[in-house]
């Protein structure tokens, strides 16, 4: 993975997220490997549109959030593993 | 052609007669830069429909790229003469003289010309990947386009006493969101939403902005996700399924959910949709009015309005005149995610990357019944990090082909005459892979 983001530590709910990932999509790599603020899609991971449904799925099944695509958030969220994870902590339902 | 005052497309913010298309269309085919061809980027599908639209008015052939990279626009560049591409997005690059439309849907009082388009005209080339890793175009004209559509809305009685509300989760620039979400308002009693449709909380919110009766049309990939959530639709007339063979009991578990009926649609990028069938009630494939099958030794020969004789990769078993079976697919050919590639083209690139002495594309077993399973790969490069190969082929190949590993090894396990036979594979994966 990029370097430039090596040393910035995981989060526990970051942790959390990335072990759901690497679970759902049977990513080979480990979940802790998964730098927080290194790219998701296309580079980084390089996970695509099919891993961003299952992912969703998974998203919603767990924390009850339900991603559209309209929400121009989007692109924000799924920028990186903190985007997401600080997405999933502002909208889920206890 | 439909009526003036037909819906065409439906957006959260308007509503698109034809009357309104054909006088837009022609106020951009004013606009469009001269040019032999173009590469429609648009975002929006009705902006797609329209610059699609808007170009045949001005006699350009339309290249459908679903791979929208600088790389592959240059490559098309290259290929074709003067190309531009068009865009609706002003904040999309493209490395091509390039045309931003800004569509103007006030329509004057009227109605605009009804184009005559010649049905042997191409009007449009798609793209899929050959068996050495080239994209191989295919012309489409428009007596085969439209005639296509207009089999389909007889096939499944789509008539204009109830037209239908088309809701797509499929790109415009796939033959098959083509054909449905692009094509069909323009010839059928159907209207298309306009926008983006993908996940199920979006697919719910658009099914639930357009009137009824509603069609859904998706893969097998989206429909095993809706049934994973506990999603309410509003009521639905159909769900149309494409791109991969649908299961049974996935049919039978969404008609049952929604109340509705599940459609799917048989066809090939090389000859748009030939047949269709409703899931449950068996095997049998119906083809549509018009569209011929026979079976020629290992693979058949489809013909139809506009179409050449056209070998499609697929063994079948004909029934009757109208009905067939399909019994088995060529095996060098994969699908993933509704993605087709053919194995020993992705092999070729695989085993053009600088650094990479040999390699070999190996598809899980399961990736029929788990749609979102993952490629992986064989290489003997030496010199070359699996990083370093997988940027390479994120450059060359379609992503969902990309293998989500790849091991190092130090000679594939060929026989004498170069072949890898599938045992000695199965052997290394069985050391290697899962041990």
């Amino acid at each position: 993975m990029d370097n430039q983001f090596k040393d910035t530590p995981q989060r526990p709910f970051e942790q959390e997220v990335a072990r759901l990932m690497v679970e759902v999509l049977y990513l080979e790599v480990d979940a802790t490997e998964i730098q927080p603020e290194a790219p998701l899609f296309n580079e980084g991971l390089g996970l695509d549109s099919i891993d961003a449904l299952e992912l969703a799925l998974e998203i919603s099944r767990h924390y009850g959030v339900d991603l559209k695509s309209d929400d121009e958030r989007n692109g924000n969220i799924f920028a990186s593993l903190r985007s997401l994870a600080g997405h999933i902590e502002a909208c889920r339902t206890p | 052609m439909r009526d003036p005052g037909a819906v065409l497309f439906r957006s959260a913010e308007r509503v698109v007669t034809a009357r309104t298309f054909l006088h837009a269309a022609h106020r951009l085919a004013a606009d469009l830069p001269a040019a032999a061809s173009i590469v429609n980027l648009c975002r929006d599908r009705c902006h797609f429909a329209l610059a699609f639209a808007a170009s045949v008015l001005r006699g350009q052939t339309n290249l459908l790229a679903s791979d929208r990279s600088a790389r592959r626009l240059r490559a098309l560049a290259d290929e074709f003469d003067d190309l531009v591409s068009i865009s609706d997005d002003p904040a999309a690059p493209s490395p091509l003289p390039h045309h931003l439309m800004s569509p103007a849907w006030d329509a004057p009082a009227g109605d605009a010309a009804n184009p005559d388009i010649e049905g042997g005209r191409i009007v449009a080339i798609v793209f899929t990947s050959g068996s050495t890793g080239t994209a191989v175009a295919h012309p489409k004209r428009w007596g085969a386009l439209a005639a296509r559509s207009l089999a389909a809305g007889a096939h499944f009685g789509w008539a204009a006493a109830h037209p239908a509300s088309l809701v797509g989760t499929v790109p415009p620039q796939h033959m098959y969101g083509f054909e449905t979400t692009v094509l069909l308002p323009l010839h059928a009693a159907v209207s298309s939403w306009c926008g983006t449709a993908f996940y199920p909380a979006d697919i719910r919110r658009a099914l639930g902005s357009v009137p009824a009766p509603r069609l859904l049309v998706t893969t097998p990939l989206q429909i095993r996700a809706m049934l994973q959530t506990d999603l309410v639709l509003p009521p639905l007339a159909s769900i149309v399924s494409a791109t991969a063979p649908l299961d049974a009991e996935m049919a039978a578990a969404a008609e049952r959910r929604w109340d509705t009926e599940v459609l799917e649609i048989f066809g090939a990028t090389e000859m748009g949709s030939i047949a269709g069938r409703r899931t449950i009630a068996g095997e049998a494939w119906i083809t549509y009015p018009g569209v011929k099958v026979s079976r020629v030794d290992d693979h058949t020969l489809v013909a139809a309005p506009f179409l050449a004789p056209t070998r499609l990769n697929d063994v079948i078993d004909v029934l009757s005149g109208e009905r067939f079976r399909l019994l088995g697919r060529r095996t060098d050919l994969i699908k993933l995610g509704g993605r087709r590639a053919s194995l020993s083209g992705l092999n070729h690139i695989l085993t053009g990357i600088d650094g990479v002495a040999d390699g070999v594309f190996v598809a899980p077993d399961d990736h029929v019944e788990r749609p979102t399973a993952r490629m992986m790969a064989f290489v003997v490069a030496p010199t070359c990090s699996p990083d370093a190969i997988l940027a390479a082929l994120r450059e060359r190949i379609d992503p969902a082909f990309l293998p989500r590993r790849i091991i190092a090894v130090t000679a594939l396990p060929r026989d004498e005459v170069g072949k890898l036979p599938y045992q000695a594979l199965a052997a290394l994966r069985a050391r290697l892979v899962d041990p």
